[in-house]
């Protein structure tokens, strides 16, 4: 097969030879770029936050009467709450805490080691009752949970000096060390220490809460925590559970949690937030963007076929009489079609040349500033062999065709 | 001439209805997505407050200690403003409107007859608040500035809360009971979804405005908590309500309207004298530096258009941009195989223009249909996407969007017909004559 012929017949067809080039690089450049996002959307949407998201609910309770703003009444009545609630079949566990998952919110201190003067690192900060670590479904690497003797007294007031941190966060205070039994206090950057010096008793394993979004250290913020034994409410801000249930029983748990409340005190409305619905909200805009941009991939592959496949189909019905020429002077159909094949994987490949370096440049121009993702090479590499196999498919047809024209007639008026 | 091509171009699109459909399709799948993206782009791009956008300011001081608000960053200032500078900012003259205002929860008791107590977020302003933000009210209005001053307990609720409350009448006049006191409807909004919740963009900016507005002033009379972010720098405890109003504790946000643009240098310096006030006093220690951003200067800022917004608008315009290429190669196929007739009409007297013009014309009706189509499925698609998102109730296409959509399905049409539309005029009718 002498390649002559295909670009003495590509010279006389420039428009075609522009079109499907320009066609397939911007096709390979979208594609590649597309892709690019949504595995960079993938790979947040598979963040885990170390906790039995699918079995837990939040259960805010706003109360409305006013002996609800005495700090001795919270107290009792967080404690019957407790008890009613794990009395109650499907429950696994319950506890009293402020902290929340996948909300966005939470709170933050700073802390560093009592006796030594350094800037302070900073953390998550939460409160909750003795069975926290079990209603959270959260693994201890070192240490214990809470237990029965850690409380402070009141709801936030005095809370006990024995905490649980996160594996990320004695990383940064202890490097190399065990911190269980260590000390941690209080403090706000380079300044003096807040508060009582705390004492380690457990060590969480893995801990992510996407806290202080667009302060700079949130990459950092969202694995460390520390959190502190104590009942923790109030009138104007309401008194938050997690609860979490055996499997598949939430459904049924939550209306009976909330008939057995409103009987032992009915000046309060509650609220449930199921955690598996907070975690689909959360990422429900890397939802979209990965839908969106898959449509979009499929779509504009289809187009770009399409559209090579009508430039195939033209250059075809412009060129009957030189086909009709070729097949009467001894070219075979197999002859036919592999000249548009080879004519068109030629033209495929320039253009996915060219759309390499145009893959790039939409990278570096757009995509990077939202997703500081790269692109991989491995990815540019895939949409090309792709292309290249959708430029033959599209080639097929109407190469086909071509085939079927008949010497005699086509050469007749030459 | 126009309605005589137009004719013509139906005819011509009626002959091959398959491959008419197939270009309508490529040009409605490109106006649909681009449509669709750019759009939600716009839903963070459009004027918030028109006519008023470069008049309406957040104020922010920075009052905070010796560091700088974020590590590191000597120009930053606190994201919100102390209850003491609040009070002193309200003393300037300069501003057409203004006001401090912060977010509380509190409990509605409705009638038991119509349904069971909640507690929806409130939020506290000066009656110069619903102006500023030119909200649009169903009954009644703002509160008089009056009612600031006497401290009066009135109450300006939105159209849910006064179905939900007074089944939608007209409820100006009546009381709604909030926390254990009765509060006197001054007016009642009509439906109101901003894209962003322009009051508190520091937090949950795409979060729905709140549904209740009580005078700014009951603050102290009443001790109305915030239920919002409140932050401080100086570790002092804060153990009572007069603490948290006397404390460095930077919690309230606050705004300004000016009469002109112009009157931005007067208020800069009368800030910087309030300032200059306040250092003598011991409070400022940082250099005097303060904020005043426009909305537009704070969606920027607190980046508050999610990412891959603006990738996606730019996607989905090259994405139309290879649609109107891909139908090149098929118009040019539609149109050469004309070229027999066009030739007659050419040999006939017809001018190159008139060839010309009247496939430009066709391939501008086929751009028209298919942004007509690409259009109503974009409807669809920002029905889709309005779910997905919080502030999606205010994604819509508004006239600005539909007319740029017209004008890409025009330059979409063109981008697709021209070069077609040359070839088939430039063609020499006598050639062609002789062969057939």
């Amino acid at each position: 097969m002498h390649i002559g012929p295909i670009l003495r017949a590509m010279k006389h067809n420039r428009t075609r030879v522009v079109l499907i080039v320009l066609e397939i690089a911007m096709t390979l450049a979208i594609v590649t770029n597309c892709v690019n996002v949504i595995m960079s959307e993938r790979a947040k949407m598979t963040q885990t936050s170390g906790f039995d998201d699918d079995n837990i609910v939040r259960m805010r309770v706003r109360p409305f009467t006013p002996e609800f703003r005495e700090s001795a009444f919270l107290d009792t009545i967080i404690d019957a709450d407790v008890r009613t609630i794990e009395a109650i079949p499907g429950v696994k566990a319950v506890a009293n805490t402020n902290f929340q998952l996948w909300e966005g919110g939470g709170s933050s201190t700073g802390v560093r080691p009592p006796d030594v003067q350094r800037q302070a690192v900073s953390t998550q900060l939460y409160y909750g009752t003795k069975d926290l670590v079990d209603a959270l479904g959260a693994k201890i690497i070192a240490g214990r949970a809470f237990q029965d003797g850690d409380h402070g007294v009141g709801p936030k007031i005095d809370p006990a000096d024995k905490i649980i941190i996160t594996k990320a966060l004695a990383d940064d205070l202890f490097p190399g060390q065990n911190p269980i039994g260590k000390s941690i206090v209080e403090a706000l950057d380079d300044g003096p220490a807040i508060g009582e010096p705390r004492t380690i008793v457990g060590v969480m394993e893995e801990f992510y809460n996407p806290f202080g979004i667009g302060t700079g250290n949130h990459q950092q913020l969202a694995t460390r925590a520390m959190f502190m034994p104590a009942r923790v409410g109030s009138y104007a801000r309401g008194i938050s559970y997690q609860i979490r249930t055996e499997p598949g029983a939430m459904s049924s748990v939550i209306p009976e949690i909330e008939r057995r409340l409103t009987a032992a005190h009915a000046g309060r409305v509650f609220e449930f937030m199921r955690t598996d619905e907070k975690r689909g909200r959360w990422f429900s805009s890397s939802k979209i963007v990965v839908t969106t941009m898959t449509c979009i991939i499929v779509a504009l592959i289809a187009v770009t076929s399409l559209g090579i496949l009508g430039l195939t189909a033209l250059a075809v019905s412009e060129r009957t009489k030189q086909i009709g020429t070729r097949r009467a002077l001894g070219a075979t159909r197999a002859d036919i079609v592999r000249h548009f094949l080879l004519e068109n994987w030629l033209l495929t490949t320039a253009g996915l040349i060219i759309g390499i370096f145009g893959a790039y440049a939409l990278n570096v121009l757009l995509v990077s500033q939202v997703t500081d993702a790269k692109l991989p090479w491995q990815l540019v590499a895939a949409g090309v062999v792709l292309l290249w196999i959708n430029g033959l498919i599209a080639t097929v047809p109407p190469a086909f065709r071509a085939t079927l024209i008949n010497p005699a007639i086509a050469t007749k008026s030459v | 001439m126009l309605l005589y091509n137009l004719k013509i171009a139906f005819k011509s699109l009626k002959r091959n209805p398959i491959l008419s459909t197939l270009l309508i399709v490529g040009i409605a799948l490109g106006i649909c997505v681009s449509t669709s993206f750019v759009t939600l782009r716009h839903l963070y791009t459009r004027e918030p407050l028109p006519g008023k956008s470069d008049r309406v300011f957040y104020v922010r001081l920075d009052s905070w200690g010796d560091q700088p608000f974020r590590d590191g960053d000597p120009t930053s200032v606190p994201d919100q403003v102390t209850y003491r500078d609040a009070r002193g900012l309200l003393r300037s003259p300069v501003p057409l409107r203004q006001t401090p205002t912060y977010i509380t929860t509190m409990f509605v008791h409705p009638d038991p007859k119509v349904g069971r107590p909640y507690q929806p977020d409130v939020r506290l302003v000066f009656s110069d608040f619903f102006d500023l933000f030119a909200m649009p009210f169903r009954y009644g209005g703002p509160w008089a500035k009056s009612a600031d001053e006497k401290r009066e307990r009135v109450v300006v609720i939105d159209d849910a809360t006064n179905q939900k409350l007074f089944g939608g009448e007209n409820s100006v006049g009546k009381m709604v009971r909030l926390e254990d006191k009765d509060y006197r409807v001054a007016g009642v909004l009509a439906p109101w979804r901003p894209p962003l919740r322009l009051a508190e963009l520091v937090r949950n900016a795409a979060g729905p405005p709140e549904p209740i507005y009580i005078p700014f002033n009951l603050i102290e009379t009443d001790q109305i908590w915030s239920s919002g972010n409140n932050s401080g720098w100086d570790g002092k405890a804060i153990t009572s309500f007069q603490d948290n109003l006397n404390s460095e504790r930077v919690w309230l946000q606050y705004w300004i309207e000016l009469r002109d643009p112009k009157d931005l240098g007067a208020y800069r310096d009368w800030v910087t004298g309030y300032i200059a006030e306040q250092k003598k006093l011991g409070r400022f220690r940082r250099p005097t530096h303060f904020k005043l951003s426009t909305i537009p200067e704070m969606i920027q800022e607190f980046e508050l258009m999610p990412d891959g917004v603006t990738a996606m608008s730019v996607v989905s315009l090259l994405f139309l941009a290879v649609c109107s290429l891909n139908l090149v190669g098929i118009l040019l196929g539609k149109f050469l195989a004309r070229v027999p007739e066009v030739s007659v009409r050419r040999a006939l007297g017809a001018s190159r223009a008139q060839i010309f013009w009247q496939h430009v014309i066709e391939c501008e009706l086929i751009g028209v249909i298919g942004g007509a189509v690409g259009i109503v499925m974009s409807l669809g698609i920002l029905a889709v996407l309005s779910r997905f998102m919080q502030n999606g109730e205010a994604l819509r296409l508004d006239g600005e969007m539909l007319l740029l959509a017209s004008l890409l399905s025009l330059v979409a049409g063109a981008l697709a017909g021209l070069y077609p539309a040359w070839r088939v005029c430039s063609v020499a009718p006598a050639m062609q004559l002789k062969v057939q």
